[in-house]
């Protein structure tokens, strides 16, 4: 019996080494859950004979803290724009230039000088879109267009919204309703803003990520909202209308880079050229719902998606803003702010 | 006797118990219901199907996820019933020794540390192994689940043989049974309901841990419990439900099993 154990243990051990030791034609992502295609990826694996691994993660900071420490094991990770930012200053990215491959033609130039990555020297565009809010148009028949339905909601909508639990979303948006910069310090605004946000609060139901069951269970009539997120809840529910308010709104965007010292930079570095074909983005938009930032990709993707509201911006709208991580005192006022808000 | 002077009568109580019992099964219920749903909502009823069974079934990363779990769960349970064994053994059956009271103390240490301090400990300190190796793969995790796993299969082991009597493993000597014999023949048989108990708690923990996993997991280590996690910001589709319904037969087949076979055993003493 012992020996019967000991003996499975060790042909246990024995095939994880071997399983381990054959690095050669690998490529392991590291991606936000539920974000990848896997057709897609079967197609890389059949173009390149080079198998991928997936494995994904809940949050930005749970992927800085994995790989911060080295040795994580991967090779590709999609960190968020202001997460780029902080891992280039870190140094944990591999400067792998791809702005010299082939394939960057095809990245539309507006997304070329970022803040997050200027000049593209260590990431390429995944998936981009935007932080609103959508209202059920049957409940609310005027113009949606304005921040004020969440910080001060008409009658029929106070106690039917649901906002995003997110710090930096919700304090973004309450800024630009108050007309006030992003990344402030400025105690006499912050504290305006501290108690706009307590006031509304009181018409508000609930705070919490789960935005598509709120919606189309009918808990609430108004939900803070990414627009992909948005899109499918309007499936379900197609009084729905998605809204980019004139006070400006927040714009954010996922990029594929490669982590610095990564195991298999060649293949990774294959796959970076790879996801800049319009074909694979715009399987990775079908995929997973938001727009590219790919040149020529829309021929690829499903008319539901050129066609949604949520993901083609009318051109009656703002820009989408992209806000930089903010100064280290600035965060702290913000997460004094956030906190009074979800006592 | 009236019913009020009853001691065993308690006014109420079955009231809680109900409570209590809704309390702790009511959400699992309705998570099993919603698996059998028929569009993608998981709080909105239309009807009756089995596709995200289907779904499940052929979802790759699913499928990957449950293996590790499996794997994982089945050899950190074994390599973590077989220490907390002999660590019961060593801390219930010799003579008092300096340091026994410290011994108890580190076994059940993962007890008493916040989970997310192991779990960033564990992650800085295998990468240095791992930097300085060049080794990688799943036997770290399955390494830091045994660690944890510990703990959980020693307690049911001790408390089985701390009510365990000593006469008959003394009988035994006495009868100059060398104590290999003795514990092979005596000891080991009378624990083996902790033992099972042990490993089955073992499993349970493993399978279902989160923090550690996500700090510590690898490439192609991401196990159910992470695997759901990352679904959330992108919304939870009543696939989850499914899987989570079928490792819930799983467990509760494994339980009654256990319960049965240790039912067997007690059966047999008598």
């Amino acid at each position: 019996m012992k020996n019967k154990i000991l003996t499975m243990i060790m042909a246990l051990g024995l095939t994880f080494t071997m399983g381990t030791v054959s690095a050669a034609g690998e490529l392991h992502v590291y991606n936000w859950g539920n974000y990848t295609n896997p057709d897609m990826i079967k197609k890389f694996e059949e173009k390149h004979g080079i198998k991928v691994t997936i494995d994904s993660y809940d949050s930005n900071e749970t992927m800085l803290a994995k790989v911060e420490q080295g040795g994580s094991g991967y090779d590709i990770v999609v960190p968020g724009d202001y997460m780029i930012a902080i891992m280039i200053k870190k140094g944990l990215l591999e400067r792998v230039e791809p702005n010299k491959m082939s394939n960057f033609k095809n990245v539309d130039s507006k997304w070329v000088n970022v803040y997050w990555d200027d000049g593209r020297n260590y990431s390429i565009p995944y998936q981009w879109g935007t932080t609103n809010f959508t209202v059920d148009s049957s409940v609310y028949k005027g113009d949606v267009n304005t921040l004020a339905l969440m910080f001060d909601p008409p009658a029929e909508l106070k106690g039917r919204i649901n906002m995003l639990k997110d710090m930096n979303d919700v304090i973004n948006a309450g800024l630009r309703y108050l007309n006030y910069p992003r990344c402030n310090s400025n105690k006499a605004q912050l504290k305006e803003l501290n108690n706009m946000l307590i006031k509304a609060k009181t018409d508000w139901r609930t705070m919490d990520y789960s935005v598509i069951e709120k919606l189309t269970s009918k808990d609430v009539d108004l939900s803070q909202s990414w627009n992909g997120a948005a899109k499918r809840a309007r499936k379900d529910r197609p009084e729905l209308v998605y809204s980019y308010p004139k006070e400006g709104f927040t714009g954010w965007m996922d990029n594929v880079a490669v982590l610095k010292g990564a195991p298999n930079i060649e293949n990774a570095k294959l796959f970076m050229n790879f996801m800049m074909t319009p074909e694979a983005a715009a399987m990775t938009s079908n995929f997973a719902n938001y727009a590219n930032g790919i040149i020529g990709s829309e021929p690829h993707m499903n008319t539901e998606l050129t066609s949604a509201p949520e993901i083609v911006m009318p051109a009656s709208a703002p820009a989408p803003e992209f806000v930089p991580p903010c100064a280290q005192e600035v965060t702290d006022l913000y997460a004094k702010i956030w906190t009074n808000l979800n006592k | 006797m009236t019913k009020t002077t009853d001691l065993r009568y308690q006014p109420g109580f079955s009231l809680i118990t109900w409570f209590c019992i809704a309390f702790l099964y009511a959400p699992i219920a309705v998570l099993v219901w919603f698996s059998f749903n028929q569009n993608r909502s998981v709080t909105v009823w239309t009807e009756f199907s089995l596709d995200w069974y289907v779904k499940a079934w052929h979802n790759e990363g699913i499928q990957n996820a449950a293996l590790v779990s499996l794997e994982v769960a089945v050899i950190a349970m074994i390599l973590s019933t077989i220490m907390a064994t002999m660590a019961a053994l060593v801390t219930t059956r010799t003579a008092p020794y300096r340091g026994l009271n410290l011994s108890v103390a580190v076994i059940n240490q993962p007890l008493m540390v916040p989970e997310v301090v192991t779990a960033v400990a564990t992650l800085i300190f295998f990468a240095i192994i791992k930097q300085a190796t060049g080794v990688t793969g799943i036997g770290y995790l399955i390494a830091a689940h045994t660690a944890f796993c510990i703990p959980f299969a020693y307690m049911p082991i001790r408390a089985r043989l701390e009510d365990m009597d000593l006469s008959l493993e003394q009988a035994g000597a006495d009868l100059y049974a060398p104590p290999f014999k003795v514990f092979r023949r005596i000891t080991l048989p009378l624990m083996m309901p902790g033992i099972l108990a042990g490993a089955m708690l073992a499993f349970i923990v493993s399978l279902d841990d989160v923090i550690i996993t996500l700090f510590v997991a690898g490439p192609g280590e991401t196990t159910l419990p992470i695997y759901i996690l990352g679904q959330i910001r992108r919304g939870v589709t009543p696939e989850i439900n499914a899987v989570s319904t079928v490792f819930l037969g799983i467990s509760v087949i494994l339980v009654t099993f256990i319960f049965l076979f240790g039912k067997g055993k007690n059966l047999g003493k008598q």
